[in-house]
C-alpha cells in the first residue's frame, strides 16, 4: 500500500525540521532551475497570443531548411554514433587484449581523454589548421590550394575524434570483465581466433556497443560547437540553427520550437540508454579492470595490427594538439611561422575581463555544484521522502537534454520579470550547477551504495541528528564523490558552450565564447593561445583533484576518480 | 519484581511484497523488559525478531501499536531521541575516525566537554579490556576487537536500554562464547536493560534472563531458557529449543499412556481415550540392554559417541526415536543393532497442547 508508506514516510520527515528543509530548499530551486525554464519553453513554443497551438511547430517542419536540419542532425549523430564506437572499441580492444605495458595505456589513455577535457573547438581548430585553404596536410603536405574544410565529413570527423573517448571509457571495462579464460577455452575447444572473436567476444561486449552508441548519439545530437564552426551553410543542424534564428533574427519562438525538434530524438535515445541498455551494462563496469594476463586469443598479427591502428590515432590526436601549441606561438598560422607571444599577450590583455568571468564563475559553481550533488545524491540513495524518485528525475533532467535546449529555455525564462536573471553572473552558474552536477549525484549514490546503511543507523543511535549525522559520518565517507563532482563543474564551466552561449552578456562573459568570436573573426592565433590556457588549467585542476582523491584513499575513490572524467 | 523498563503493546509492521503483496514482518506482539532485564528475541531468519528490534531501537516505525521506555511514549520519537545503545552485526564502526572517536562519538554529540570525554572514553575502553586501542583504526582490529569498541561505544553513554542485532555471528566459534560470557558480565555489571537478537538458541540460553521466541512476525512463547525447554508451547518451540521427540501417544488411564503399545506411568490430566502428543527431550529416554523379542523392545539404528555424551537413534515400533546417555564412563556404549528396553522418564515429559 503505497499511499500509508507515503503517509508514514512524510510524517517522519514533518518531524525532522532540518531533512524537511532541506527537501524544500531543493525542490524550490529544482522548481526554478530546471521545471520553469522548460515549461516556459514548452509555452513560448505552443502558444500563439494566449492560445496553446501547435502552429508554431507545423510552419517550422514545413520550413524545407528546418527539416534539412533535422535529418541532418539525425544523421551526423548516427555518424558519429558508429565511427565513434568503432574507434572506441579499438581503443578498448588494444587496451585490454594486446598486452601492452602500463606506461603505453597511460599514454594511450592521455591521447584519448584528451578531448573530453578540451574546450569546445579545439578540434575544430585543428582541423582547420590541417585541411583549409593553408592547412598544413592539405597545403604545404599535399599542395592542395583553397581547398574546403567545411561540410559534413570533417563534422563527424572531429565530433568522432572528440566524442570517441567516451565510447572507449565504456567498452573497455566491458571487454577487460570478459573473462579471457573463456575465450581461451573456445580457443581450446579448437575455434579460430576470428570465429571465437564473432561468436564470444563480440556478442558480449553488444550491450556496450549499444550503450556506447546511445551515448554517442546523443553527444552529437546535443554538439553546438563543432558544426557552428565546421558544419557552413552547406550542412545545417538543430543546434546551431536555433542559435542563429535567436542571435541572427531575434527570434526566441523560432529558436525555442528548433531546439525542441531536438528534444524528441534526445529523450528517446536518453530514456533507452538509461533504462534499456544502461542497467544491463551496470555490473559488468564495477568488474576489475587491468587484473588479468594476458590472452592468446587474439592472433599476434593481430595484435600487431590493433596496436598500429591505435598508435596511429592517438598520433593523430596527439599532432592536432601539437598544431595548436604551435598556433598559439607562430605570427600567423601558415603564412608567417615565426616565433611570437603575441597572442599569449592578446588573450592575458584583452582576455583578461573573459578569463576572469570564467575562472569566478567556475569557482563560485564548482563548490555549490559539489554540494549540491552530494546532498541530491545521498538524499535519492537514503532517506525516504515522499517525491523521492520525482527527485531523482528532474534532477537529471537539465544534464539529459541538450545543452541547446536548456540555455534557450534559461534565456526565455529568466529574461523578463517576475525573475529576471539574464546579464549576471547568478544565472551562468545556475546553469552549470543544475547542468554538471549530475555526475556529483550518481557518483554519490555509487559510493553510498557501498557504504552500509548502519553506520549512520549506528550515528543516529548515538544520538545525533540528520544534519550531524550528515555531516560527522555521512560527509567524510562520501568525500570522493563530492571532489569527482566539484571537478566535474569546474572542468565543464571552462569548456562548455552549447548552453551559457546564450546567457553571456556585456558584464559577464566566458572564455569559450570569446574563442567562438575569435574563429568568426578569423583570429585563430588568440583562439588557439585561449584553448591552449584552457587544458592547461584544466588540466591542473584535474591533477590536484586526482591527488585529493588518491588522498582519501578509500576503497571508492577509484571510482569516483574515474567519474571525473566519464563525466 | 522490577519497574518496566521496555514495552511493546500490540505492535505490528507490515511490508509490500513484490510477489505476496502485503506482508506482516512482526504482528501483534507485546513484550515487556524489566529494569536491568535482558530479554533474547530468539527465532529463524525472517521471523521478525530484527524488525522488532529495529521498531525499539527508532530505525523502523510500527504500522500499529505503541512502543513506551521508561513510561515515555517513544512510537513516533526519532532514533536519536531515544537514548538507546544499539550493536549492529557487522558492527557498524566509523572507518573514518579511529577507536578514541568512535567511542567519544556519542559524547561529542551530547557536546561534552573534552576532559570528561578522555576521562569517559578511557574508563569504558578499560571495562572491554581495550586500554591504550586509543589511536587505532577500525581496520587494523582483529572482529573481536571491533566488537569490543563496538560494545564500549555503544554503552560510553550510559544509555537506558542496549540493543543487540546479533552481535556476535561474524565471530569464530570459540570467539562467540568467550564474548558473549563477557557481553552477560558487562551488562550485569552495568545493569543496563537489554534486549537481544540471535537465532542461536543456545546462545540465547546461555545470555538471558528471559527469551521471546519468534516465529513469522508473532510471538509464540515467552519465559526463561528452563520454562522453554520444560513446557514448550508449540511444537516450533520444542524443536527449536534443544532436540526432542515429539511422541503420538494415548492416555490409556488417568496414570498411564500408551506409545506404541508401550505403557507409561504418566498422570497426563486428559481424559482416557484421548491421543496426545508428548515432547520427550532425548536424555528422557534411558536405554538398556534387553534380550531380543522382549515386549518393550527397541534396535538402535544409529550412534554417535561425542564424549561427554552418546548420541542414539533407536527403533521403537514405527517410531524413531533420539535418546542420550551421558554416563559412558561407567557403561559400555551400546552397539548398532543392538536390542534395548526403552524407558520414559516420566517426570520431564511435556503434554503439547
Amino acid at each position: 500500500m503505497a499511499s500509508r508508506g507515503f503517509a508514514s514516510e512524510g510524517r517522519r520527515v514533518l518531524r525532522d525540521p532540518l531533512l524537511l528543509g532541506v527537501i524544500t530548499v531543493l525542490w524550490l530551486l529544482l522548481a526554478l532551475f530546471v521545471l520553469y525554464p522548460l515549461t516556459v519553453l514548452m509555452v513560448r513554443a505552443f502558444s500563439d497570443e494566449g492560445r496553446l497551438t501547435i502552429e508554431p511547430l507545423m510552419t517550422s517542419l514545413g520550413d524545407s531548411s528546418h527539416r534539412a536540419a533535422f535529418f541532418n542532425s539525425l544523421i551526423l549523430a548516427a555518424t558519429v554514433g558508429v565511427l565513434g564506437t568503432l574507434l572506441g572499441f579499438l581503443f578498448a580492444l588494444t587496451a585490454t587484449r594486446t598486452g601492452l605495458g602500463r606506461r603505453w595505456l597511460t599514454l594511450l589513455d592521455a591521447a584519448a581523454l584528451l578531448p573530453l577535457v578540451s574546450p569546445p573547438f579545439t578540434t575544430s581548430i585543428a582541423i582547420i589548421f590541417s585541411f583549409g585553404p593553408k592547412g598544413f596536410i592539405s597545403h604545404h603536405l599535399l599542395g592542395f590550394d583553397n581547398v574546403s574544410a567545411y561540410g559534413f565529413v570533417s563534422t563527424a570527423l572531429a565530433e568522432t575524434l572528440t566524442y570517441f573517448p567516451i565510447a572507449y571509457l565504456t567498452l573497455r571495462p566491458i571487454i577487460a570483465a570478459i573473462d579471457p579464460n573463456l575465450e581461451e577455452m573456445a580457443f581450446s575447444l579448437g575455434g579460430s581466433r576470428w570465429r571465437i572473436f564473432r561468436t564470444v567476444t563480440v556478442p558480449l561486449a553488444i550491450p556496450g556497443f549499444a550503450n556506447a552508441f546511445l551515448l554517442l548519439f546523443a553527444a552529437s545530437l546535443a554538439d553546438f560547437a563543432t558544426p557552428l564552426i565546421l558544419a557552413g551553410n552547406s550542412f545545417p543542424v538543430l543546434p546551431t540553427q536555433a542559435y542563429l534564428q535567436i542571435t541572427g533574427m531575434f527570434d526566441f519562438k523560432g529558436g525555442a520550437v528548433l531546439s525542441l525538434m531536438l528534444l524528441v530524438p534526445a529523450a528517446v535515445v536518453y530514456l533507452l540508454q538509461r533504462y534499456w541498455v544502461g542497467r544491463r551494462t551496470y555490473v559488468t563496469v564495477t568488474g576489475k579492470v587491468g587484473q588479468r594476463s594476458r590472452t592468446r586469443a587474439i592472433a599476434p598479427w593481430a595484435s600487431v595490427a590493433l596496436v598500429v591502428a591505435t598508435v596511429l590515432v592517438a598520433v593523430s590526436i596527439l599532432y592536432f594538439y601539437a598544431l595548436l601549441v604551435f598556433a598559439s606561438a607562430v605570427v600567423a598560422f601558415g603564412a608567417n611561422n615565426s616565433f611570437t607571444w603575441h597572442h599569449y599577450a592578446v588573450i592575458f590583455t584583452e582576455g583578461v575581463p573573459a578569463i576572469r568571468d570564467t575562472l569566478i564563475i567556475a569557482l563560485i559553481g564548482m563548490p555549490l555544484g559539489g554540494l549540491y550533488g552530494v546532498l541530491v545524491g545521498y538524499l535519492i540513495a537514503r532517506r525516504r521522502f515522499p517525491g523521492r524518485q520525482a527527485m531523482e528525475i528532474v534532477s537529471m533532467v537539465n544534464y539529459a537534454l541538450p545543452g541547446t535546449i536548456v540555455g534557450i529555455a534559461y534565456l526565455i525564462a529568466f529574461n523578463d520579470p517576475p525573475i529576471a536573471l539574464t546579464g549576471g553572473a547568478m544565472i551562468i552558474v545556475a546553469c552549470y550547477v543544475f547542468r554538471y552536477s549530475p555526475t556529483g549525484i550518481r557518483a554519490t549514490v555509487a559510493l553510498l551504495s557501498q557504504i552500509d546503511r548502519s553506520l549512520e543507523e549506528a550515528s543516529s543511535s548515538l544520538g545525533a541528528g540528520s544534519g550531524e549525522t550528515f555531516r560527522r559520518v555521512t560527509l567524510p565517507l562520501i568525500a570522493p564523490a563530492f571532489f569527482a563532482g566539484l571537478g566535474v563543474v569546474f572542468i565543464r564551466s571552462m569548456t562548455a558552450i552549447s548552453a551559457t552561449i546564450f546567457l553571456v552578456s556585456l558584464s559577464w562573459t566566458l572564455i569559450t565564447v570569446r574563442i567562438l568570436e575569435n574563429m568568426t573573426e578569423m583570429a585563430l592565433g588568440p583562439a588557439a593561445a585561449f584553448s591552449v590556457f584552457v587544458i592547461v588549467v584544466v588540466f591542473a585542476v584535474v591533477s590536484v583533484l586526482s591527488a585529493i582523491l588518491a588522498r582519501l584513499r578509500t576503497a571508492t575513490a577509484g571510482a569516483a576518480a574515474r567519474s571525473l572524467l566519464g563525466g | 519484581m522490577a519497574p518496566i523498563s521496555i514495552r511493546l503493546d500490540r505492535v505490528s509492521k507490515r511490508f509490500d511484497h513484490t510477489v505476496k503483496g502485503e506482508v506482516y514482518a512482526v504482528r501483534d506482539v507485546s513484550l515487556s523488559v524489566a529494569e536491568g532485564e535482558l530479554l533474547t528475541l530468539l527465532g529463524p531468519s525472517g521471523c521478525g525478531k530484527s524488525t522488532t528490534l529495529r521498531m525499539i531501537a527508532g530505525f523502523e516505525e510500527p504500522d500499529e501499536g505503541t512502543i513506551s521506555i521508561d513510561g515515555r511514549d517513544v512510537t513516533h520519537v526519532l532514533p536519536n531521541r531515544r537514548g538507546i545503545g544499539f550493536m549492529f552485526q557487522n558492527y557498524a564502526l566509523f572507518p573514518h575516525l579511529s577507536v578514541f572517536e568512535n567511542v567519544a562519538y556519542g559524547l561529542r554529540v551530547q557536546r561534552k566537554g573534552t576532559t570528561e570525554i578522555a576521562h569517559a572514553v578511557g574508563k569504558v575502553l578499560e571495562l572491554v579490556g581495550l586500554a591504550n586501542y586509543e589511536r587505532q583504526q577500525p581496520h587494523q582490529l582483529s572482529g573481536g576487537e571491533q566488537q569490543r569498541v563496538a560494545l564500549a561505544r555503544a554503552v560510553v553513554f550510559q544509555p537506558k536500554v542496549l540493543l543487540f542485532d546479533e552481535p556476535l555471528s561474524n565471530l569464530d566459534a570459540k570467539l562467540r562464547v568467550e564474548m558473549r560470557e563477557e557481553i552477560r558480565s558487562l551488562q550485569k555489571r552495568v545493569g543496563i536493560t537489554t534486549v537481544y537478537v540471535t537465532h542461536d538458541q543456545e546462545e540465547a540460553m546461555a545470555i538471558s534472563d528471559r527469551i521471546a521466541v519468534m516465529e513469522r512476525g508473532e510471538v509464540v512463547q515467552d519465559g526463561t531458557a528452563q520454562d522453554l525447554y520444560y513446557s514448550p508451547a508449540t511444537e516450533f518451540v520444542a524443536r527449536f529449543i534443544g532436540r526432542t521427540n515429539i511422541v503420538e501417544a494415548r492416555v490409556v488411564s488417568p496414570a498411564e499412556v500408551e506409545i506404541e503399545g508401550l505403557r507409561i506411568t504418566f498422570a497426563s490430566g486428559l481424559p482416557v481415550g484421548q491421543m496426545v502428543r508428548l515432547v520427550v527431550r532425548p536424555e528422557m529416554i534411558e536405554l538398556q540392554p534387553a534380550a531380543a523379542g522382549a515386549p518393550d523392545s527397541a534396535v538402535i539404528t544409529h550412534h554417535t559417541f561425542l564424549g561427554e555424551k552418546t548420541d542414539y537413534q533407536v527403533k521403537l515400533g514405527a517410531l524413531s526415536l533420539q535418546a542420550t546417555a551421558s554416563d559412558h564412563y561407567r557403561k559400555p556404549v551400546l552397539k548398532i543393532g543392538q536390542t534395548v528396553a526403552v524407558h520414559f522418564h516420566a517426570q520431564g515429559i511435556h503434554v503439547l497442547k
